[in-house]
């Protein structure tokens, strides 16, 4: 028991104490040094936390210094995933803008064949004039909800004309004065729009109830409540030449029309909200259809019906080529089912040839057994054939019956 | 020029542990505090284990104790105590060589095992009863299973980097 304990305290004591050529302290004495820092750092000592300060701050810098290849590693890897992801962005950005441009088109072809319908049925108005005003006096009237704008007779305003609010129906002109005009909103009780309900086209006739809220009138409520569309849209009808048709006025909310007993049309704008308007009058265009005329819209409808085509024809192509591409995905399998197939018979003919071979090979050599003297040639026979050669073995196989003999 | 390179190998040979050790304290790779669940383990204490246990001196005493102190700063836990447990695995370490006669990687790795037992036993004690710590004993188990674990294959990877180093001296 006694070396070994020896061998335990020596180690113990070189493990501690020994010191190499290029160490300053020992373990030992850095171990103390540990525990002195340890304890001191439990009693707020202004020594120890001045060290504790500079330690910080050579850390920190050294950190700093020590992480700029690690960070310009990150930049760099965050860079290329982010080329990769703008990449990937851009392929579905060209892919979402081709879509959206066939559905432009789309519209386009939609918009232009409303108007020549429009035409045709002597409903298509185009801009008059267009003034823009500001809104001087909003009258909070309990009775009128009415704005008066700093545009008259002078900038060409008159009775009649729609006021707009962006692209929104916000009321008419009811007064024209020199400099300024009042304008009746539809929120008044007084003002009556022809609405069209869509997309369910119900027609019906609104008027004012609050400042954000319209109700429709002479409208059966079962109309709307059978629907299922969540929302539903008040445009104008156009119905009365009042106003022209198709301007947002706001929207339906169907669970608001079963809980209510009015139907209430909730409108776009915040009409106590209003600083500049739009003030329009809209004329018919004339519809008297001349030759000139006659010959555009052939012409248009040509160009329409040729988009559609080549529409179709896309759409067509598209799906062949998807159906081909499954084809041809199915001829590549079975192309390379039949090369292993061919591969496969090719070896089989190898060896059944093979085996042929051989079998003719032991037919000869049991005919050679049998007819080998009558047509090995010999002193006796001179006439016949040597060993090896083609006419020895065609006379072996055809039994040695030859004329020669 | 085939001195310099000498020279510059040399001092790779010698001094790479101690710029591993400290790049990878100051960059907090130790994968201690990865946000990698069920995944971290202390790179610090495989280094500085190997090189005291296979070099004569090891990475060098004062290198670990400051490291210690720098690991300290940057985790924030109580100036010294890293240093005292990296020597302490120091001391260790030496004295497993000391008393082996014929190396075995499979003792060292228990040996391994044992020490950083210990010095988890002693940081936690220290940081608990005298700091008040809360720590999350189940991500300590897998650190140091995963710390435990890990020191085969760096101790190869140490080990592949001396023979390249002090084929290219010899």
């Amino acid at each position: 028991m006694e070396p070994s304990r020896d061998d335990f305290v020596i180690a113990i004591r070189s493990a501690f104490l020994k010191k190499d050529n290029q160490q300053i302290f020992s373990l030992l004495s850095l171990i103390l040094f540990s525990i002195i820092f340890l304890v001191l750092g439990n009693f707020n000592l202004k020594v120890i936390n001045f060290n504790r300060t500079i330690i910080k701050e050579v850390v920190y810098i050294s950190s700093y210094i020590a992480s700029v290849p690690e960070n310009i590693i990150k930049k760099s890897f965050n860079k290329i995933s982010n080329h990769f992801e703008y990449y990937d962005d851009y392929q579905n950005i060209k892919y979402e803008v081709e879509e959206l441009k066939n559905k432009d088109l789309l519209k386009e072809i939609i918009k232009y064949e409303n108007i020549e319908l429009k035409k045709l049925i002597d409903d298509y108005f185009i801009e008059d004039s267009q003034a823009y005003a500001k809104v001087l006096i909003d009258r909070e009237s309990p009775f009128l909800r009415s704005i008066i704008i700093n545009k008259g007779s002078k900038n060409g305003i008159k009775i009649g004309m729609i006021v707009y609010d962006d692209i929104y129906l916000i009321g008419k002109v009811v007064e024209v004065n020199f400099l300024t005009s009042r304008i009746l909103l539809i929120s008044d009780i007084n003002s009556k729009v022809p609405v069209s309900i869509q997309p369910l086209n119900i027609q019906a006739i609104m008027s004012g109830l609050d400042k954000q809220k319209g109700k429709l009138q002479y409208i059966k409520r079962e109309k709307l409540i059978n629907n299922n569309s969540k929302e539903l849209t008040v445009v104008t009808s156009g119905s009365g030449g009042m106003f022209k048709s198709g301007i947002p006025v706001g929207k339906i909310n169907s669970t608001d029309t079963l809980e209510n007993d009015q139907i209430i049309v909730n409108f776009y704008r915040n009409f106590s909200q209003l600083k500049y308007v739009k003030v329009l009058s809209h004329i018919k265009k004339d519809t008297n259809i001349d030759q000139s005329n006659k010959n555009f819209f052939e012409k248009n409808n040509d160009q329409l019906l040729k988009l559609s085509n080549e529409i179709e024809v896309n759409k067509i192509l598209k799906q062949q080529k998807f159906i081909d591409d499954k084809i041809r995905a199915k001829l590549e399998i079975e192309n390379t089912k039949l090369r292993k197939d061919f591969i496969n018979i090719e070896e089989k003919l190898k060896k059944i040839n093979q085996s042929l071979d051989r079998n003719k090979n032991i037919k000869f050599l049991e005919l050679n057994l049998l007819y080998g003297p009558k047509c090995r040639k010999s002193f006796l026979r001179p006439n016949l054939y040597k060993i090896n050669t083609v006419e020895y073995r065609n006379c072996i196989l055809k039994k040695g019956l030859i004329g020669k003999i | 020029m085939v001195n310099a390179n000498r020279k510059t190998e040399s001092f790779i040979y010698r001094y790479a542990p101690a710029i591993i050790l400290f790049i990878s304290i100051l960059n907090e790779i130790n994968f201690n505090n990865y946000e990698i669940k069920y995944f971290s383990f202390n790179f610090a204490y495989i280094l500085i284990f190997y090189y005291s246990l296979k070099r004569d001196g090891g990475i060098g005493y004062v290198f670990v104790f400051i490291s210690g102190l720098f690991n300290d700063v940057i985790n924030g836990t109580p100036m010294g105590m890293t240093s005292l447990c990296y020597l302490l695995l120091c001391a260790a370490a030496v004295y497993l060589r000391n008393i082996t006669l014929r190396p075995n990687l499979f003792k060292d790795w228990i040996f391994f095992l044992i020490t950083i037992l210990f010095l988890n036993f002693i940081t936690f004690t220290y940081l608990i009863l005298f700091f008040n710590y809360e720590t999350n004993y189940f991500d300590q188990i897998i650190n140091i299973s995963f710390t435990f674990l890990l020191y085969l294959i760096f101790s190869n990877l140490f080990k592949l980097f001396d023979n390249i180093i002090l084929t290219r001296l010899n």
